[in-house]
């Protein structure tokens, strides 16, 4: 994926065939965390019950609905991809960005989950069952995506 | 009618000069290290939730990669409250935590 040009409202990225498809594959995952994965506190658990907990779910389970709304919606726009030579191009709104980082964040941080949350080094694609690869593909494309973000938008 | 002075009354002065961090107690938006977030991520959220310049954001960054945690910022609870939400939005791993 690589930045074609950009301005003050967007940029636009040409995209390789298979680069086009792993990211089609890779957004229909979405959410893959699951509800109540994050903890609001550690060491208020025991004054605090359950409030800020409870808060914390709420607000997370409707940022998550919302992301996923306009991801359908995002994905569903006529010439969101547009074929170009090999690959397909197309453009992101700079207000967009935020919100496509944090959906990747999502899918890769929730296919780690999966994996059992392994440090670095248990991570070896050659010693992972059939099973389990999968979920690494899936980790290291939403990360190759967000670093091409990353970079581009910057 | 002697002029004389009115016993002045003092303020409490203990009671008066108590700061409002102290009314409110202090909360820390805590960020803890993991093996998944991206370095660069990291440091892309931390500057967009708090308005960072890109230095400090990478500060911050370094110490969770190296120390296992940052305090990000020592606020109200509302505001810490709001910070962690924000951080979370982003499945970053942060916490809010009572100021010893």
């Amino acid at each position: 994926m690589k930045r074609v040009s950009a301005d003050d409202q967007a940029v636009l990225f040409q995209l390789r065939a298979p680069e086009h498809d792993a990211l089609l594959d890779l957004l229909q995952t979405y959410p893959v965390v699951p509800p109540a994965h994050q903890t609001v506190s550690k060491n208020l658990k025991n004054t605090h019950p359950t409030d800020y907990q409870h808060l914390l779910d709420e607000a997370l389970a409707e940022q998550r609905a919302a992301n996923q709304k306009h991801l359908h919606a995002w994905l569903a726009t006529p010439g969101r991809f547009q074929r170009h030579k090999a690959g397909f191009r197309f453009t992101l709104q700079r207000t967009d960005s935020e919100w496509l980082l944090q959906v990747l964040n999502d899918i890769r941080v929730g296919h780690w989950l999966r994996l059992g949350s392994p440090e670095p080094g248990e991570l070896k694609p050659q010693t992972l069952d059939r099973e389990k690869l999968p979920a690494w593909l899936m980790m290291e494309m939403s990360g190759f995506f967000q670093m091409s973000l990353l970079e581009a938008l910057e | 009618m002697a002029n004389v002075a009115e016993p002045l009354v003092l303020p409490d002065l203990e009671k008066e000069t108590r700061t409002k961090d102290e009314l409110e107690p202090a909360y820390l938006v805590v960020c803890w290290n993991d093996p998944v977030n991206l370095m660069q991520y990291v440091t892309h959220v931390f500057q967009k939730v708090f308005g960072w310049e890109r230095e400090k954001a990478e500060h911050h960054m370094m110490q969770v990669h190296e120390q296992g945690q940052s305090v990000l910022a020592r606020v109200s609870l509302e505001k810490a409250e709001f910070y962690v939400h924000q951080l979370q939005k982003y499945t970053l791993h942060a916490t809010l935590e009572r100021d010893a």
